[in-house]
C-alpha cells in the first residue's frame, strides 16, 4: 500500500470517521447528500428558468439564493475532505474518484459563470436571455447530472478487500 | 426467523426477481435516479419553501411555484426507485427503523401538501402582489416542506447503517 495513504488512514481522526459512532462517517456523509441536493438540484433550477421554465422569475433575482448555495458547496468541500480522509487508499486508487473530482471542478466552475453571467446583464427581462448563458446553463445542467452519477459509481467501483476495511455500506 | 406472508408474495414478483438477477447493474441504476430525483425535489421545492421563507424576496410566489412540478418530477422518480429497492430486498427496508421513520416523514410531508393545496393557502399565496409578504401559515408549511424533506433524506440515508441482522 501507498505510504502516504497508510499513513493517512492509520491516523486518530481517520480512524475515528470509520469507527462505530453514527456520529461520525454515517453524519458526515448525510450532510455531504443533503448539501449535494441543495446545491446540485438549486442550481439546477436557476440552469432551468435560464433555459426557458419559471419565465416569470426575475432572473436577477435568482442571484439570492446564490449564497445558499455556495455554503452548501463549501460544506460539502469540507465534509467530501473529511470522508477522503476516512478512506484515502479506497478513493484514491479508484479512477471514477479523479473523473468526480475534475467534474466538481467543471460543475462549479460552470456554477460560478452562471451566476456572473446574471450578474452581468441585470436587465435581461426587458432583452432575451444570450445564448451564452444558455449554453452555460445547459452544460451546468449536464454537469451535475454526470457528477452525481460519477458519485453514486464511486460506492460501486471501489476494491474493499485490498484495505482489509469492512463494507460499511 | 420465519418468512412473513406479505414478504413472500414480495419475493414471487417479476420485479423482485429482476432486481436480484440483475442486482449489479440494477441497483446502481436506480441509487443514480433516486439521487438525481432527490437533487430536483429538493432543489426546486427547496428553493420555493426557501423563498416563502424570505431568501431572494424579489422572486414573485406565483413564478417560483412553476418550478414546483420539476420536484414533482423528482418525487416520482424517487417513488418507482425506492419500489425497485423495496422489491429487492423487503426485509432491510421492512425491518428498519430508519426506513420506517422516513416512512413517518414522507406521511407528514404528504399531510403538509394537503394543508397547503387542500385549503385556501395556496389560493391566497397566488392572489399576493409581486412583492406581498407570504402569511404566517405558509410559512410554517414552507418551513415543515423543508424539514421533512431534509428529514426523509436524512432518513434514507442512514438506512444502510440500521439494518436488520437478518437477510432472508
Amino acid at each position: 500500500m501507498d505510504p502516504i495513504f497508510a499513513w493517512i488512514e492509520s491516523s486518530a481522526l481517520s480512524e475515528w470517521i470509520r469507527g462505530e459512532c453514527l456520529c461520525a462517517f454515517p453524519t458526515i456523509i448525510t450532510i455531504h447528500t443533503i448539501c449535494m441536493g441543495l446545491l446540485a438540484g438549486g442550481s439546477s433550477a436557476i440552469d432551468l428558468r435560464i433555459l426557458g421554465f419559471a419565465p416569470g422569475i426575475p432572473l436577477e433575482r435568482t442571484l439570492g439564493f446564490l449564497p445558499v448555495l455556495w455554503v452548501a458547496f463549501a460544506v460539502n468541500a469540507v465534509t467530501g475532505t473529511i470522508l477522503l480522509i476516512a478512506y484515502p487508499t479506497k478513493q484514491l486508487t479508484n479512477p471514477v474518484f479523479y473523473v468526480k473530482v475534475a467534474l466538481i471542478a467543471f460543475a462549479v466552475w460552470l456554477f460560478y459563470r452562471v451566476g456572473k453571467e446574471i450578474a452581468l446583464s441585470p436587465e435581461v427581462e426587458q432583452k432575451s436571455i444570450s445564448g451564452k448563458a444558455k449554453v452555460l446553463a445547459f452544460a451546468s445542467l449536464a454537469s451535475w447530472i454526470a457528477l452525481i452519477i460519477a458519485g453514486r459509481l464511486l460506492q460501486y467501483t471501489h476494491k474493499w478487500e485490498m484495505l482489509g476495511v469492512p463494507s460499511l455500506i | 426467523m420465519e418468512i412473513a406472508a406479505w414478504e413472500l408474495w414480495v419475493r414471487s414478483t417479476w420485479l423482485h426477481k429482476l432486481v436480484v438477477q440483475h442486482e449489479p447493474w440494477v441497483w446502481p441504476a436506480c441509487e443514480i435516479i433516486h439521487y438525481l430525483g432527490l437533487s430536483l425535489l429538493l432543489g426546486t421545492v427547496g428553493l420555493f419553501d426557501l423563498r416563502v421563507l424570505g431568501v431572494a424576496k424579489g422572486i414573485p410566489l406565483r413564478a417560483i411555484h412553476r418550478l414546483i412540478p420539476w420536484g414533482i418530477a423528482g418525487y416520482i422518480l424517487n417513488i418507482l426507485t425506492g419500489i425497485v429497492f423495496f422489491a429487492g430486498h423487503p426485509d432491510q427496508y421492512f425491518y428498519n427503523n430508519a426506513f420506517r421513520l422516513k416512512a413517518l416523514f414522507m406521511g407528514v410531508a404528504g399531510a403538509n401538501i394537503l394543508a397547503f393545496y387542500g385549503t385556501n393557502v395556496f389560493a391566497e399565496m397566488k392572489k399576493l402582489p409581486d412583492n406581498g409578504i407570504p402569511s404566517l401559515q405558509t410559512k410554517i408549511i414552507a418551513g415543515t416542506s423543508l424539514s421533512m424533506w431534509i428529514a426523509v433524506l436524512v432518513c434514507g440515508r442512514l438506512l444502510t447503517f440500521f439494518r436488520p441482522p437478518f437477510f432472508h
